[in-house]
């Protein structure tokens, strides 16, 4: 006995262990957003000078001085002051009458709709007469352009000259082609070349270049093949005259749709694969309970709100009287979640379902209204109302992957699911609770005559699903809204995922779940998300005529007892 | 009479009480006066109408659950749907007296810049064609739906859970609003019933009546079934299915029939329910609902003819007056029933009732029996046995 | 088309068969309707496990013919009765066992008594994840026999009434039933109807019904739910009940819930469930399992009883009770006929002792 609970320990850390890796992993994400703080924080010290220098063009000067304000603004190295540069360009910097302060100005009938140089942000209108415009001509439209070359594309850190190509490409502004062709010519980083080369193209659609060289810009639009791209040769197709590059520009478009529909799959497959590990974090213990025990545990959903409501605890406490914790607030929550709602599960096993074993639809009886107590408790205690639960950084924002976008904390789920899979496959496979929880669910009376203790294996396996579930909330607080409702929302999902996957069986229930979230994905842009879930439920109930047992049906004989 | 000695005494009592119901409470409402001790107020007519068409939805599950096994946990679909289809009925009723004034559309179509009536509406402006589907709908459905799941011999908790995911599926159909039947908002705001006005309290009267009378005449039909030949075929497909088969039955033609005959009881009830409270919206799939329809017939005692109607009652009594004393605590209370019904009183009120009253005839029969007696077969031929769960 | 054209076969490979044998006849000594003719059978009589392995398509019941067969049955006398059978409705599953048991009985006053296959096993084998729990399997059955059938656990005996009953599907071979009834192409409830009813190895008995209405459901007749909605008793009902009570000594206890009986009374009680079925072939699964020895008699007086008029298939462990039934043992072991003949020579044979009886 002592062996068992030492084992479960075991299994216990084995738990916390993958929990712990999984959020180990964030390691690497923690550098990166610390650095990216730095370059925050020293792009705020020098954002003081070009502000400040950007600021010089106001007031009365000639043209040297804009010119000379120019080369200091080159000097400074810092792309932010592009934007303003761009304006200067194009006869959009003004400055204020009053101040003298410097603003990007857009005309608006009689106003002037005024936006920060630096950040572009809107600042209000103004009317005609307060502002003046910087004045400009050719020479210093010259001097402007080869200062945004120099400053951007030939920064010495190749990120920012990508970003340069980047905002060129979106630009598409055919005085840069020069500037663009030098930089590409001395450009050493493929990378970055490839993408100084799109931006030329981009440039090049746009300008009076032959129509021969167009078509060579389509083909390298084609190649990069994003929505942007697409938008630029529809445009491009739709003005030119020239047969050669017309048709050039509308094959890439052609293959730029079915690139771009080949990420929107991908897409939707990831959105699958994200829906499915919910569903598999929801239904993975209900696999041990329903699955393993043959317990229908209606009560299900209010473990994983459990689970989500002591997130929610754990975050208030670290909110009160520890802030500095808050980035490891779901690392502590999830011992603690599997703590509370292994506690309710053994409780319940202990009190209820023990007397209703072979009785499966008292038992869903019964657990259904424990439910019905549990949602109301935690109501009661916590309100009816959505509470907040926060997102550590690592959980927070996205990024993207070609065409495609990924949201960390969907990230972050997908692998936490596949963690709790794995090390519940491990308790399952390779500890004697799990050899002895097999036993018990397949034959309890020849178990308990070997001198299991079947009572208790019972309970700690009861416990051991509901925990499971537990930890589910933990990672569901992220992306759903912690209410007492949240368990009602995934029951029935988590029993027709384990159903589908054939009851017994983890990896069926994890076939299932992905499946099952990845039909959901590929049908909610036919059918909306609604009654494309009806459908799946429908698809479902029909499987289930064709294969009662569910996707891996457990085999043996006794299944049909 | 044959069917009086068939039935036995107490479905007579029952049968009894609900039609005097349907007389007295009429009366003591229309015809006494308001301050009479024994007047029924207005107000509580309707809800007791409700709690009559609940008792005849728990003696509907109680056909299929009770006594042939099968736990449905979507009976609440039958109910609403045929709920619906007098709905739509009462819809069409309301005519050019719409917030909208249109003469074709119900209010909520013209909200929607609906230029026609979608065509599953139309016919829904006679009563003989909604009273039809009121029985066609859910009977169709359950049929279509009870053919799949028992052809295929899905039994226990997975019949359960997908009745309960059949539910849900046609609960989110049913919020959406180019379903055509109102989306969230349901139906509602309705006016008259056969031309009578649904707020006079004549009407509401004669639907309570009407309410109990298909109560009275669905305890006769479930007896009559349960009694016959038929209605021990199926405690035996509950309790031994492969054995049915085995001695050359279909256990999935048994189920289906008690399922389709039950889904149609259902949709009857429902349909009386929507005119008594006015208003009929998707809520009413929710499975939370289907699954307190178990728990009614749990308590009064599953497998018997009174204790569903009987558990309804007492149940939804309680509960207008809990939620009147302390609304977050019925959930509790309800909580608490399914447990202690499932855990103390497996049986029900009326099953444990019996069960007394069975082991004390079981041991006089055996005194007989040793003083040589030949037993009376037929007083022995009662269905009511339930397979003792806590065994 | 399919049905009749298999009869056909079975004809045809009758008659190739029995020519040879008629030639010289098997010194067999025939009693009709008794169970005991089969005590006195030569080796070439029992060859279903040998010829399984070499003979033709249908080699168990082309090898059984000469064995069993009346000695004055020649060749062209089983020729037109087969034929007969052919021309009759080529699909027999009549709803009415009791109309077919009439006609057979008519068939055998018609003085054409011989004994046709009634239940046809033939290469049948079914696996279970791999493990081949019926292997090859061969066996007749003829009408009118009763067969003991004895076998190490695990042997594949109740998996063997699995699929006679329609419950499990054969890999493959064939099981035909009267001749010419593919049983594989049927299920459950339409095999019972046919006339085949089956005890299982667990008792199971409708718990909550008193012992009457547990033969009620159980005798013979339509199955249609409408039937049974609108069914009303009547006297001949009553007399079969009684009669079926009678035979199983339950009349004492008709009024009893089914549950509340004894293992033994179940046992029994499931028996005349069995015969209220009124089936031409009863398939019955280790019957005498947990009775006394008086019961374990009883029990075995009841079977032989039964089976003066139909059928019987009896598995079983309890050697005595085998030995009382005095009937032809079939040995199964990992799925396939081991040994087959009387119950002495059966436990005389070496493979028996060495996998079942045990030295
Ligand atoms: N549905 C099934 N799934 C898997 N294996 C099965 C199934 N049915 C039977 N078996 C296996 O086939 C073999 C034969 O079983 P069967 O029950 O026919 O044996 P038996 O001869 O009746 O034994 P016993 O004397 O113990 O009753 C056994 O090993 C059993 O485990
Ligand atoms: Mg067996």
């Amino acid at each position: 006995m002592t062996r068992s609970i030492r084992w479960l320990l075991v299994g216990l850390a084995v738990l916390l262990f993958g929990a712990a890796s999984a959020s180990a992993q964030e390691s690497p994400a923690e550098p990166g957003t610390a650095a990216a703080a730095q370059a925050a924080g020293s792009a705020a010290t020098s954002a003081a000078g070009p502000a400040a220098i950007v600021q010089k063009f106001g007031g009365k000067q000639s043209y040297d001085e804009t010119e000379a304000v120019i080369i200091e603004l080159a000097a400074s190295g810092d792309e932010a002051v592009a934007r303003a540069l761009r304006a200067l360009r194009d006869g959009d910097l003004y400055w204020r009458k009053g101040d003298e302060a410097v603003f990007i100005g857009k005309r608006q009938g009689d106003d002037i709709a005024i936006f920060d140089p630096m950040t572009g942000e809107p600042a209000g209108a103004v009317p005609r007469g307060e502002m003046e415009k910087v004045r400009i001509k050719n020479s210093i439209r010259n001097a402007v352009t080869t200062a945004l070359g120099s400053l951007t594309l030939r920064a010495d850190n190749p990120a920012q000259r990508m970003r340069a190509a980047d905002t060129l490409f979106s630009e598409a502004d055919p005085e840069m082609i020069a500037s663009l062709g030098e930089a590409i010519a001395a450009e050493e980083d493929t990378a970055v070349r490839a993408r100084m080369q799109e931006a030329l193209a981009s440039a090049t659609l746009v300008s009076d270049l032959p129509a021969s060289e167009k078509a060579e810009a389509a083909k390298i639009l084609a190649a990069r093949g994003d929505r942007e791209s697409l938008s630029m040769l529809t445009r491009f197709a739709g003005s030119t005259d020239d047969p050669v590059a017309k048709k050039a520009a509308e094959t890439a478009i052609v293959a730029i749709q079915s690139n771009i529909a080949f990420w929107n799959q991908m897409q939707n497959v990831w959105y699958g694969l994200s829906l499915g590990s919910v569903l598999l974090l929801a239904a993975i213990g209900l696999a041990i309970t329903f699955g393993v025990m043959g317990v229908i545990n209606m009560a299900h959903g209010e473990m994983v709100m459990i689970g989500a409501y002591t997130t929610y605890v754990v975050q208030e406490f670290i909110r009160t009287s520890a802030p500095g914790l808050f980035e490891f607030s779901l690392l502590i929550a999830l011992p603690l979640a599997f703590l509370a709602s292994g506690t309710v599960g053994l409780v319940m096993e202990r009190f209820l379902i023990r007397f209703l074993y072979g009785r499966p639809l008292e038992t869903l009886l019964a657990t259904f209204g424990v439910s019905l107590i549990l949602q109301q408790a935690v109501r009661t205690i916590f309100g009816p109302s959505n509470r907040e639960v926060g997102n550590p950084d690592f959980m927070s924002g996205a990024f993207d992957l070609r065409l495609m976008s990924v949201n960390w904390n969907r990230l972050w789920i997908i692998v936490f699911a596949m963690v709790v899979f794995l090390a519940l496959l491990a308790v399952l496979n390779k500890t004697p609770l799990g050899l002895q929880m097999r036993a018990v669910t397949q034959n309890r009376k020849m178990a308990a005559a070997m001198g299991i203790r079947t009572p208790w294996v019972d309970a700690m396996t009861f416990a051991l699903g509901s925990g499971i579930a537990g930890i589910a909330g933990v990672a569901l607080s992220q992306i759903d809204n912690v209410s007492p409702n949240l368990g009602q929302g995934y029951i029935i999902d988590s029993f027709m995922v384990v159903v589908f996957g054939g009851v017994g069986n983890l990896w069926g229930t994890l076939v299932g779940a992905m499946s099952l979230g990845i039909v959901n994905k590929f049908l909610e842009p036919y059918a909306g998300a609604v009654l494309g879930k009806i459908v799946v439920l429908v698809l479902i109930i029909l499987f289930i005529q064709k294969r009662p047992r569910g996707l891996f049906a457990q085999k043996g004989r006794f299944v049909d007892a | 009479m044959i069917l009086a000695r068939f039935l036995g005494p107490r479905v007579w009592i029952l049968v009894a009480v609900i039609l005097a119901a349907a007389i007295l409470v009429p009366l003591a409402n229309l015809w006494l006066p308001a301050d009479h001790p024994l007047h029924v107020p207005s107000y509580l007519v309707p809800l007791f109408g409700k709690y009559v068409c609940y008792a005849l939805l728990a003696l509907a599950l109680d056909l299929v659950w009770g006594y042939c096994g099968i736990l449905s946990l979507g009976h609440g679909a039958f109910f609403a749907l045929g709920g619906y289809a007098m709905g739509m009925y009462l819809m069409r009723q309301i005519g050019s007296r719409g917030v909208y004034g249109n003469p074709e559309l119900p209010d909520f179509m013209v909200f929607l810049n609906w230029q026609e009536l979608p065509w599953y509406w139309t016919g829904f402006d006679q009563f003989w064609f909604a009273a039809l589907m009121v029985m066609l709908v859910p009977g169709l459905l359950a049929f279509v739906f009870g053919y799949f799941a028992f052809r295929s011999r899905v039994t226990g908790v997975y019949l359960s859970i997908i009745t309960q995911a059949m539910t849900y599926a046609l609960l989110l159909a049913f919020f959406r609003n180019d379903m055509g039947f109102g989306g969230n908002n349901g139906l509602t705001d309705f006016k008259d019933i056969l031309g009578f006005s649904i707020q006079a309290d004549a009407t509401r009267a004669s639907l309570f009546a009407a309410s109990c009378i298909a109560l009275a005449l669905s305890v006769l039909l479930v007896g009559w079934i349960t009694r016959s030949k038929l209605g021990k075929l199926m405690v035996a497909v509950r309790d031994a299915e492969s054995r049915t088969r085995f001695i050359g039955w279909r256990p999935e033609h048994v189920k289906l029939f008690a399922f389709t005959v039950s889904a149609v009881m259902a949709g009857i009830a429902g349909a009386l329910y929507v005119p008594q409270v006015g208003i009929i919206n998707p809520g009413e799939f929710a499975p939370v609902n289907s699954i307190e329809v178990v728990v009614w017939a749990a308590v009064g005692g599953r497998g018997t003819l009174v204790g569903p109607v009987i558990g309804a009652l007492l149940v939804n009594y309680g509960k207008t007056v809990f939620t009147g004393v302390w609304p977050e605590g019925w959930l509790f209370i309800l909580g608490g029933l399914f447990v202690f019904v499932t855990l103390i009183l497996p049986r029900g009120i009326v099953g444990t009732i019996d069960h007394g009253w069975d082991a004390i005839r079981a041991t006089r029969r055996a005194r007989n029996a040793e003083k040589g007696e030949a037993s009376d077969s037929e007083a022995a031929g009662d269905p009511r046995a339930v397979a003792n769960p806590a065994e | 088309m399919g049905e009749t054209s298999v009869v056909q076969k079975v004809a045809d490979e009758i008659r190739v068969l029995s020519e040879p044998q008629g030639a010289a006849p098997p010194p067999a000594v025939s009693v009709a309707g008794g169970p005991a003719d089969t005590a006195e059978q030569p080796d070439g009589g029992l060859p279903a496990q040998a010829g399984a392995s070499s003979g033709p398509s249908r080699p168990a019941g082309a090898a059984m013919d000469p064995g069993t067969n009346p000695a004055t049955s020649s060749a062209p006398n089983t020729m037109t009765s087969t034929a007969t059978k052919a021309a009759e409705p080529a699909v027999s599953p009549h709803p009415y066992a009791s109309m077919l048991r009439e006609k057979r009985l008519a068939s055998e006053a018609n003085g054409r008594a011989r004994r046709e296959t009634l239940l046809y096993l033939d290469g049948v084998t079914k696996s279970f994840d791999g493990f081949k729990a019926i292997n090859n399997l061969s066996l007749v059955i003829e009408k009118g026999e009763m067969r003991a059938i004895i076998g190490p656990n695990g042997a594949g005996k109740t998996t063997m009434m699995d699929i006679i009953t329609g419950k499990t599907r054969p890999d493959k071979g064939e099981v035909f039933f009267n001749g010419d009834v593919d049983l594989t192409h049927h299920d459950e409830a339409a095999i019972a109807s046919m006339g085949i009813g089956r005890k299982f190895q667990k008792p199971t008995v409708f718990e909550s019904h008193t012992v009457e209405d547990n033969i009620r459901l159980s005798l013979a007749g339509p199955r249609s739910v409408l039937e049974a909605l609108v069914h009303r008793k009547d006297a001949a009902e009553r007399d079969r009940i009684e009669a079926i009570l009678e035979t199983t000594r339950l009349t004492a206890r008709r009024a009893t819930i089914a549950g509340g009986l004894s293992h033994g009374q179940k046992q029994w009680l499931e028996i005349g469930m069995l015969l209220a079925q009124d089936p031409e072939l009863l398939l019955v699964d280790e019957p005498v399992a947990g009775m006394t020895d008086a019961e374990t008699e009883e029990t075995a007086r009841l079977l032989r009883e039964i089976a003066r008029t139909r059928s019987v298939v009896v598995v079983e462990h309890d050697m005595h009770f085998v030995r009382e039934l005095g009937v032809k043992v079939t040995c199964l072991h990992e799925g396939s006929v081991l040994s087959e003949g009387t119950l002495d020579k059966v436990s005389a044979d070496p493979k028996v002792i060495e996998v079942y009886l045990g030295r």
